[in-house]
């Protein structure tokens, strides 16, 4: 444990600026948001729900970029002050991994909030338990659905790399996996939205069709086509069982490589 | 034996590194490890590290594969690989978070001896790196060290400061292996040279026999190489 806490203190002096701008920068996407100036409810909602999207995709790549900076810890083909170090390859990945998450979830979470602030400023009055969905539940399933997968991804292609790196070319392994991954992803998200709905979906925004038709301009749109989301649990698992398995491979990587 | 090579051969693609190499190391040995460049100082090091595997033949340390007891060794690479943040508190942090047997009061002591400067490292010169590295990696109490070059690129009072501090940090139950282009200056370190030639061992004498015999190891340096 003592070795865990000290590695993830490394991680912390050698990646804080990059977690602390990515924090900083929900600052930027607040005013940012504040900026959008148009009459239409409808059209301003939509401006700034493609501006959070950017946030979110950029955050992603940016944990992405975090993560993976795995050439910067090799020096002439070694690694720096970690070669020989007596943890587990699985800690020094598991260390990298749990850095990003402890950044990830504040980052999310406030655009999470930020989503709850744009739905405010429309007229809707949300309830507590719809606040909770939007500000918890929809960044915790995007982070457990989507970035998880993509920085276990990450950490696997560039310990992938980095080890073909100390003996010859990193780019060809590297390459390799580029373009394998889509089809490997396609194939098991093909898998995922198959089984989609075998277990109860989780239910979300149940009473958001009530709370629009409350509101001025909701009286006079067609709220038919509004209903519960309606989220399945199979792709959260699935590419959760995914992200375990890649970090497990980029930890045994590790282990043989500097192990 | 503490390390032992028995018959290795080491090729990096078609170069030859090491060829037929045996050699054991006992326990207490200040040991000298020379010869010019490319002769194969730093690919035996790693190989007792644990850093490279051998091509063929076989290495021992602590009786098991260097791999196995890497903990146990205490190493000194010949690359500058610090941190450049780190300062020698967070070098510190480091070592004694994650080397058990890291003693952070001698580590304190070796800093002031070696007068390395309170900052980060790259605020540090050269030789200031050097001394900070070689104070975590002779803080550490272990019976094995294996020292790459470390007295490459350092001043000559600061080299002076190494000598000394390995001199007084050196216990009769730990051994020294130490690969060094200073010579002439190292030399009364040693209690046995080894001497490299073209990835073979051309000497292997007690450093106070040939003593006796009037010859300084640069003597003895000169004589094989030529």
């Amino acid at each position: 444990m003592r070795g865990f806490m000290t590695l993830l203190w490394l991680e912390y002096r050698r990646s804080r600026v990059w977690g602390v701008a990515l924090i900083g920068s929900l600052a930027f996407w607040a005013w940012g948001l504040n900026q959008v100036n148009v009459r239409d409810i409808a059209e301003q909602l939509g401006i700034r729900a493609v501006l959070l999207g950017i946030a979110a995709a950029l955050g992603g790549l940016v944990l992405s970029f975090m993560i993976g900076r795995i050439r910067s810890e090799t020096r002439q083909g070694q690694y720096q002050i970690l070669l020989l170090t007596p943890p587990a390859g699985y800690v020094h990945v598991a260390v990298r991994y749990v850095f990003a998450l402890v950044v990830a979830v504040p980052y999310f979470t406030g655009i999470g909030g930020l989503v709850w602030w744009i739905v405010g400023q429309t007229g809707l009055s949300l309830d507590a338990g719809t606040v909770a969905q939007l500000v918890l539940v929809c960044p915790l399933y995007a982070i457990g659905a989507l970035l998880i997968p993509l920085l276990s991804w990450t950490l696997l292609l560039m310990i992938f790399v980095s080890a073909y790196r100390i003996s010859g070319s990193g780019w060809i392994p590297g390459t390799v996996m580029v373009l394998g991954s889509p089809f490997v992803l396609r194939w098991y998200s093909d898998w995922l939205i198959h089984i989609s709905y075998t277990l109860p979906g989780w239910r979300l925004f149940e009473g958001v069709r009530a709370l629009i038709a409350s509101t001025t301009w909701g009286a006079e749109i067609d709220t038919s086509g509004v209903t519960a989301l309606v989220l399945p649990q199979e792709p959260l698992w699935g590419m959760f069982l995914l992200a375990v398995v890649m970090l497990v491979i980029a930890g045994r990587i590790w282990q043989e490589v500097e192990g | 034996m503490l390390a032992k090579l028995d018959d290795v051969t080491k090729l990096y693609g078609k170069n030859e590194a090491l060829r037929d190499f045996t050699i054991a190391f006992p326990k207490g040995e200040v040991v000298g490890v020379l010869g010019l460049n490319g002769s194969g100082k730093s690919t035996m090091l790693k190989l007792l590290a644990g850093l490279l595997f051998p091509t063929s033949g076989r290495v021992t340390v602590f009786g098991g594969m260097p791999r196995v007891n890497r903990a146990r060794v205490g190493y000194l690479g010949e690359n500058d690989a610090l941190y450049t943040w780190m300062t020698p508190a967070d070098a510190e942090r480091f070592m004694s978070g994650l080397y058990d047997d890291f003693d952070a009061v001698r580590y304190r002591e070796l800093l002031d001896v070696l007068e390395v400067p309170r900052r980060k490292t790259k605020a540090m010169s050269k030789g200031e790196r050097g001394r900070l590295r070689l104070a975590m990696a002779l803080a550490r109490d272990v019976k094995l060290y294996l020292l790459d070059e470390p007295l490459a690129g350092i001043d000559l009072l600061s080299r002076e400061k190494i000598m000394t501090s390995l001199v007084r940090e050196w216990h009769t139950d730990e051994t020294i292996l130490l690969s060094t282009h200073e010579v002439a200056e190292a030399e009364s370190l040693f209690d046995r040279v080894l001497l490299l030639r073209q990835g073979r061992l051309a000497l292997d004498a007690n450093a106070e026999a040939l003593r006796a015999e009037g010859k300084s190891v640069v003597v003895a340096f000169r004589e094989v190489l030529s």
